[in-house]
């Protein structure tokens, strides 16, 4: 692979450990709470098993990013990177996707099946948690966009 | 010269009973895979249960309530045409995941349709020995797409059959009990088609590996 090559998919690399990082850093450090009639609202990111698979799937996105930085393109492992990327990568959609539903559930209720907004009470908790669901947005599509380049050199 | 060099090895590489019988293998993979993604888009679409309760009574009247639980019907080209371009927005623009996950199949299962037409009639069509990366590259795409369908469904579903008490969200699935079961199904049969994708992808990817090797004529 030529140097630019290289250059490129190391800053991509970097790029997506960085927002997976930023996504799993923002949403366990998001809680919030609030007072409703005598009742305290206490909203953490643990409450939802959503989160919890959004923060490890995060999580071990950006420990895989790291490893990977340190893999030269001319080893014999490069098979298994790019295989393990098309995984990683699934495993970012998916989780970013379900994260996405339970928040927009959060944001606007369901009338259907009656449940009500919480965002109108804990405010810091969803603006985080918005924040969050971005940098892992922006993370899902850096890691498609390395997966397309890497095809495209491995291949031609 | 390069690509017709490819061809060539292509051509040879792909006679062997061998590999006649590894190609029959994923064709029939791809059918599986094809009959599951659709069978779940046809399950979620049409699954819808009404039930009425009784509100109030006044004299000897009892006042009935009828709820539905379907998945939101929305335009449907618009739909496709969102989730072509950015699958996980498609939650802002309609209330349940059911949508999403419905249209996600749907085109997983089109594609799947489309690959399997294309292998068994479509041998003779050139694609300038490009073939095989065109199908990695579309099967990725898809994955990642069905990947996402599954997984706003399955936590959609987990949260209306446990509900959340920090929230105060109440469960469903105790009122509205053939819904959750249809709803169960279909998730099955969609993450059985996704992990088929998956593999099949994996082994087209592992595909495009070789020909690199024997292309040293």
């Amino acid at each position: 692979m030529t140097k630019t090559r290289r250059i490129f998919t190391l800053l991509l690399r970097l790029l997506a450990m960085g927002a997976t990082l930023a996504a799993t850093i923002i949403m366990v450090t998001s809680h919030d709470s609030a007072e409703v009639l005598n009742l305290t609202f206490e909203a953490k990111y643990s409450n939802e098993s959503t989160f919890k698979y959004f923060v490890i799937a995060e999580a071990v996105a950006s420990g895989y990013s790291l490893i990977v930085l340190f893999i030269s393109s001319k080893s014999l492992l490069r098979h298994l990177v790019m295989i393990l990327d098309v995984v990683i990568t699934t495993v970012l959609s998916s989780s970013v996707s379900a994260a996405m539903a339970i928040a927009h559930v959060g944001k606007k209720g369901n009338s259907h099946a009656g449940w009500l907004p919480i965002c109108g009470l804990v405010h810091k908790f969803c603006n985080q948690v918005t924040g969050a669901l971005i940098a892992g947005f922006i993370a899902a599509i850096i890691y498609l966009v390395l997966l397309l380049y890497t095809l495209h050199t491995v291949y031609i | 010269m390069a690509l017709e060099t490819e061809r060539k090895t292509e051509a040879i590489f792909n006679s062997t009973p061998a590999q006649k019988q590894k190609d029959r293998i994923l064709l029939l993979l791809r059918l599986v895979a094809f009959l599951a993604t659709a069978s779940a888009t046809i399950v979620m679409a049409l699954n819808k249960q009404t039930i009425t309760l009784v509100v109030a009574t006044i004299g000897n009247n009892p006042i009935k309530a009828s709820l539905t639980a379907k998945f939101q019907h929305t335009p449907a080209f618009v739909l496709v045409l969102y989730s072509l371009l950015i699958p996980s927005l498609l939650h802002i623009y309609n209330d349940c995941a059911c949508t999403f996950f419905v249209v996600a199949n749907a085109q997983a299962s089109f594609h799947n349709l489309l690959i399997l037409v294309l292998e068994i009639v479509g041998h003779k069509i050139d694609f300038k020995g490009l073939r095989l990366a065109i199908i990695a590259i579309l099967d990725m795409l898809i994955v990642v797409l069905a990947a996402a369908g599954d997984g706003a469904a399955v936590f959609m579903a987990e949260l209306g059959k446990n509900g959340n008490s920090h929230a105060r969200w109440n469960k469903i699935c105790d009122k509205f009990q053939t819904f959750c079961d249809h709803g169960s199904g279909a998730l099955i049969a969609s993450f059985i088609g996704l992990i088929l994708l998956l593999i099949i992808n994996i082994i087209s990817i592992a595909k495009l590996f070789k020909p690199k090797s024997y292309n040293t004529i």
